[in-house]
This record gives structure tokens, sequence and C-alpha cells, in this order.
């Protein structure tokens, strides 16, 4: 094997749930050679080192979304070490879970969780961290695939940013020969969601619930005519598509937090 | 070809005799209510009466995803992966026969594609006689692709307790071979076998307006039909059409490396024409960016463009993509509402006249 210089690698988190992190972790025990590749100086789910201030980080992997105003600032200092930022997972690549809150009234939400010590807790809606800083490209999914996560990693080791698809998950399930959800009359958001997790939850018997955000032009108006075609009433159907995407569908609506 | 009668009961024992000498076999079988091609352990599991499949057999000779070639980045080393299986498969519909000979005529165009080729080597067909339509959006009587092509190794016949059996090639003979629950049809056996091939042809009926001569002309004079937009309006360019096909071949191909850089692998994978990137080219330019233009392009490979290249219809009519398209965009809706456009527009230029 040539030797090449190790690229220095850190993983940072912000309001998440460490699933994706902790896939890189699960990674790292039968791909011990991603260790070889890449020189990991902080990734506080596996060890306490950190980088000196004056150095920088060559790719930073960034975990979860931006909740509180104060994220920002810390999110903007990491960027301005990283040659580059790559958000990982849903929550940083599209909010996630948590802009399931941004269409409620914040106080309720912050009531209904912290009861009377509400306003202990700083928060406001969340948002992924494009909206804050500039990324470089993302690792889709909720949580990632470790795969694609290795691959991504190739990639960049390649001096490229990751190509990783964008295309329909209904590719993926029909190459795996999946019998459709909605041909079991049960709905699937998989015709607006991108693909590379191997259309997993339609092969154990689940629609798909778009963990990994919309394609590029996702036709919602179809997709949201074929669910109620499938009996699915409109109540739930926006519930549906505000499981993950809530953030994502509030930008197409034009609105914005 | 000498007819030849096969108790239905001896089906089993072939195929168990078939997998002891090491034959994969693959065949229709259930799955959630409906029929897949896959793998077939146990012989009790092949639906060989199935209507249609939700996918096409063509998984079989293109795969999915395939290794083309593994690399090693350093030495520039190369080792093509060309495998094939000796595989029967079971039960393939006239349709799907037809779908085959155009691959093949494809695949073996120019330079053949030689991972097709070793697999089409290695596949063993035996076909099975349709004997009424096998679903709701089927057309095969219009494509004239309800009966048998000259490409099956062995071709069954259902006449109710036995099949009558043709033996089509060498491949087939080879498939027979020491089988002995089998035997020379008597006059009567044909007799019966044309009974029952001349109540098949009255269970079917035309679904298309236009036929199969007349489609390359609809669809040449549907280029700027405003049609197309609406079907884009629709449709969820979610490509599950283009993946069922039984004809479409439109492949990706990627390299993949390890971590470490060194050894890798070419990949080739099905694409389709109706997903967003697949028309971009150098400069990010994509001449195909609209939803209309995508199923324009699909309708007019499946009704014209095959037609013309290769003198086979890129569309056979068994209609899997109108089955499984979740807007219910169909090949016979399609073809129908062109058909009557081209006659609109033809009693409009003999009113002027
Ligand atoms: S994307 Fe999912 S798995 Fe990853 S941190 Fe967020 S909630 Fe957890
Ligand atoms: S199950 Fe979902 S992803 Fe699979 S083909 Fe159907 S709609 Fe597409
Ligand atoms: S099938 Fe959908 S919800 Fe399930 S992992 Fe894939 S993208 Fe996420
Ligand atoms: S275009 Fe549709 S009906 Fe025609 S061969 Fe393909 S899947 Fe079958
Ligand atoms: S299956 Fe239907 S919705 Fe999906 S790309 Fe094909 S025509 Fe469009």
């Amino acid at each position: 094997m040539t030797t090449r210089p190790r690229p220095k690698v850190a993983f940072f988190d912000f309001t998440s749930c460490e699933g994706c992190q902790l896939t890189v972790v699960d990674l790292l025990q039968d791909h011990p050679e991603l260790l070889d590749a890449v020189e990991i100086v902080e990734f506080r789910e596996a060890m306490s080192e950190k980088l000196p201030l004056d150095e920088r980080y060559t790719i930073a992997f960034v975990e979860g979304s931006c909740t509180r105003a104060s994220d920002e600032a810390r999110l903007k200092s990491i960027r301005e070490r990283a040659d580059f930022l790559i958000a990982l997972g849903a929550c940083a690549d599209l909010g996630g879970v948590n802009t399931i809150r941004n269409v409620m009234p914040l106080q309720e939400v912050r009531e209904y969780v912290y009861g009377d010590k509400a306003d202990w807790y700083e928060t406001y809606p969340a948002r992924p961290i494009k909206a804050v800083v500039k990324v470089d490209a993302a690792i889709p999914g909720c949580p990632i695939d470790r795969n694609e996560f290795a691959k991504a990693v190739t990639h960049l080791l390649q001096g490229r940013l990751p190509n990783l698809p964008d295309y329909p998950l209904c590719i993926e399930c029909k190459a795996l020969g999946t019998v459709c959800m909605y041909q079991r009359g049960q709905a699937c958001l998989g015709p607006v969601t991108r693909a590379g997790c191997g259309a997993i939850c339609p092969a154990v018997g689940y629609g798909c619930e778009g963990c990994r955000g919309f394609v590029p032009s996702p036709n919602l108006a179809s997709m949201r005519e074929v669910m109620r075609e499938a009996g699915v009433g409109d109540e739930e159907i926006e519930s549906r598509l505000r499981i993950f995407l809530t953030y994502q569908m509030m930008k197409l609506e034009g609105v914005t937090s | 070809m000498s007819l030849r009668i096969m108790p239905k009961s001896a089906l089993k024992a072939w195929i168990q005799r078939l997998q002891q000498r090491s034959f994969r076999i693959v065949g229709p079988k259930a799955l959630h209510g409906r029929y897949v091609f896959a793998d077939i352990t146990d012989p009790d599991e092949l639906a060989i009466d199935y209507p249609t499949t939700l996918s096409a057999p063509k998984q079989f000779l293109l795969p999915p995803r395939e290794v083309l070639f593994s690399f090693n980045a350093d030495t520039m080393d190369m080792t093509a992966h060309i495998e094939a299986e000796p595989t029967v498969l079971f039960g393939v519909h006239t349709c799907d026969m037809h779908a085959i000979q155009l691959l093949d005529t494809v695949q073996n165009n120019g330079f053949a594609d030689q991972h097709y080729r070793a697999r089409r080597d290695a596949l063993y067909l035996v076909s099975i006689e349709c004997l009424k339509p096998c679903s709701a959006q089927c057309f095969c009587k219009d494509m004239e692709t309800y009966s048998i092509t000259e490409t099956y190794d062995v071709h069954l016949a259902d006449m109710g307790d036995a099949y009558a059996v043709r033996v089509g090639s060498d491949k087939g003979e080879e498939l027979l071979a020491g089988f002995t629950n089998i035997w020379e049809g008597a006059d009567s056996d044909q007799q019966r076998l044309n009974e029952v091939m001349s109540q098949k042809w009255q269970n079917f009926e035309f679904r298309l307006d236009a036929t199969l001569s007349q489609l390359p002309e609809v669809l040449g004079a549907a280029m700027h039909s405003a049609h197309w937009d609406e079907l884009g309006d629709i449709c969820l360019a979610c490509g599950a059409c283009t993946q069922v096909c039984p004809t479409c071949y439109c492949f990706d191909v990627t390299d993949e490396v390890d971590l470490t850089l060194t050894h890798g692998v070419r990949l080739r994978a099905w694409d389709s024409c109706q997903i967003e990137k697949f028309a971009v080219v150098a400069g990010n330019h994509n001449f195909r960016s609209q939803l209309g233009r995508r199923q324009r392009h699909r309708f007019m490979r499946k009704g014209k463009y095959q037609y013309e290249a290769y003198g086979k219809m890129g569309c056979v009519g068994c209609g899997r993509c109108g089955t499984t398209c979740p807007v219910a965009i169909t090949c016979i809706k399609t073809f129908n509402h062109l058909t009557q456009e081209s006659a609109e527009r033809q009693a409009a230029v003999e009113v002027k006249a």
C-alpha cells in the first residue's frame, strides 16, 4: 500500500440521539483499516483527546441539528477550522425529527418537555446545519448507513465530494424484488425519498418514512394523491410528511423558520 | 419437432433431478399474494400457473447490480468477473420470451456484451404457453407476443393432466436427458393440443386501438403532443416502470475502491430514464429535465425507437409497468390516448381539405 498523509478527522454532535456516531463506532469494529486511512483527532463517543486549537480538521463530521442560538457560534468555529464539513445523518442534514416541533408553538413544546423548568432551557426552531454554515456534503439517513459512510470517506480520501444516490428509493426497492407496499395496501414515501439505505423498510414490511430526505424534485401533489388513493387520510398524510421532512416541507411551502 | 407428453405430476421429479444435476432453478413463486421470479429450492414453491410476476425475469441475464471487473489501483492489474451458473428459468411466458429475444439482439449487437453472453449461454429457458390473458394490463395480442418465439429450450403447454412438451434446442435435450417420465406424443395428443390452442386465441382481446404496425407512426406524430406534459404532471419519476420492464436495459457504471484506495471494482447497476439525473451530461446540462420529456422518451422507446433500430418492438405488452405505476400511467391508456389524438388530427386535416 502506498503511504498517504492521513487526513485529520473529527466528529461533533449537536441535538441528536448519537445514533449516527454510534454507527461509525460500529463500523470501526469490522473496518479497522479506516484507522489506517484517517487520523481521528476528536470523537467524544470514542476518545477524550482534542486537536490543539491552532490545527485544522481535514474533515469534520457533524451530527445533530441546531436547536438554539448558542449552537451557532460553536458550529461556525468548527466550520472555520474544517477543510470539509459533512453533515452526518438526518438531524444534521434535514433538521430531522427535531424539526417536528417547528409547527407547534415553541413555549408549549418547552412546557410539555420541561414542565415548570421550561424557562431554564434555551431553544429555537430546529434547523439543519446548512441553515447556519456552508456544508460540503451530507450523509443522509436516520441513522446513516454504515456502508454509505465508508463509501463517503473513500470518496473524500480520493479528493472528491461523496457521490451518493439521490434517485428515488423505488429504484433500489424494485432491484431487491420487494413487493411494493402500495400493492400490500400500505403507504410508502419511497417515490419521493432518496435511495441509499437499500430500501430496508419496505423489505421488512414498513412503508418508507422519508428519513433520507426528498429526491431533488419531489412531486408532492402526486405523492399525496397516491397516498389518498391508498386510503390514508389527509391528516395522516401530512404527519407522515413531517416525521423527518418538516424543515424541507416548510422550505418547499415557502415557510421559513 | 415432435411432441412429447409429460404428466403434470412428473414436473416435480424433473426439477428435483435437475437440482441433483447442480442446475440452479428459478421460476415464479408467490410472495405477499403476488408473484416474483426467484430461486426455487423446494419444487413445491414453483407456481407455474402464475398469472404474471411483478418484475421481469431479466434479472437473471442483467442483474440489478454486478461487478464487471476488479482492479488494483496501484498496479493497474484487472480481473474480469464473468460468472455464469447453469440456471434453468421455469415458466417464462411468451411475452417475456419475446423480450429476451430483443435483449439477445441488443446485447449481441456490435461488440457482444460478454457478461450478458456468459449468462445467456448458461441460461436454459423453459417457457409455458399462456392460455388466457395474465392481467388487466397485458396486451400481448396487440403486440403479437402471445405466441412462442423460436428461442425456447423446452416449451410447455398445459393440457389439463399433462404438459405438451416441445424441445427447441440441444440445451432442451440436455435438460430432459435421462428423464423417463416423458414420452412421444401420439396423434391423439397432437389433436388435443390443437384443441387447446384453438381455444386459446379467442380468450385474448385486442386492447389497443392502433395495430402493431400503426404504432410507430402514431408515436412519431405525437412528438409534440400535450399529453406528455399531462403525464409529466402526475408522474413521480420513481423509475418503477422501467425497473420492472422486461426490455429495459439501461445501466450506470461506477467504480468503487476500498478504504485503502488500492482495491476496487467496476460496478454496473440498473439505471432508469425516468429519474431526474439520467440525462445529465458534462457541464451539468440536463437534456431531459422535464418529466414529460422523460415520459415521452420511454414511450417512444417502447413503441417506435426499438422497432426502428432492431425490427422488434421495445414493448412486449406484458402490462407490468401499468400494474406497478403508483399513479396508474399505463401503456394501454397512453397508446390509446395518442391514437385518439392522431385520429382527431387526421379528421381535422380532412375537414380542411
Ligand atoms: S439522524 Fe437519527 S440516528 Fe442520527 S443522530 Fe439524528 S436521530 Fe439519531
Ligand atoms: S414499496 Fe415504496 S419504495 Fe418500494 S416500490 Fe413501492 S413505493 Fe417504491
Ligand atoms: S426505507 Fe425510508 S425510512 Fe427506511 S431507512 Fe430507507 S429512507 Fe429511511
Ligand atoms: S413497456 Fe410496460 S407493458 Fe411494455 S414491455 Fe415494458 S413493462 Fe411490459
Ligand atoms: S412508475 Fe409511474 S410514476 Fe413511476 S416513473 Fe414510471 S410512470 Fe412515473
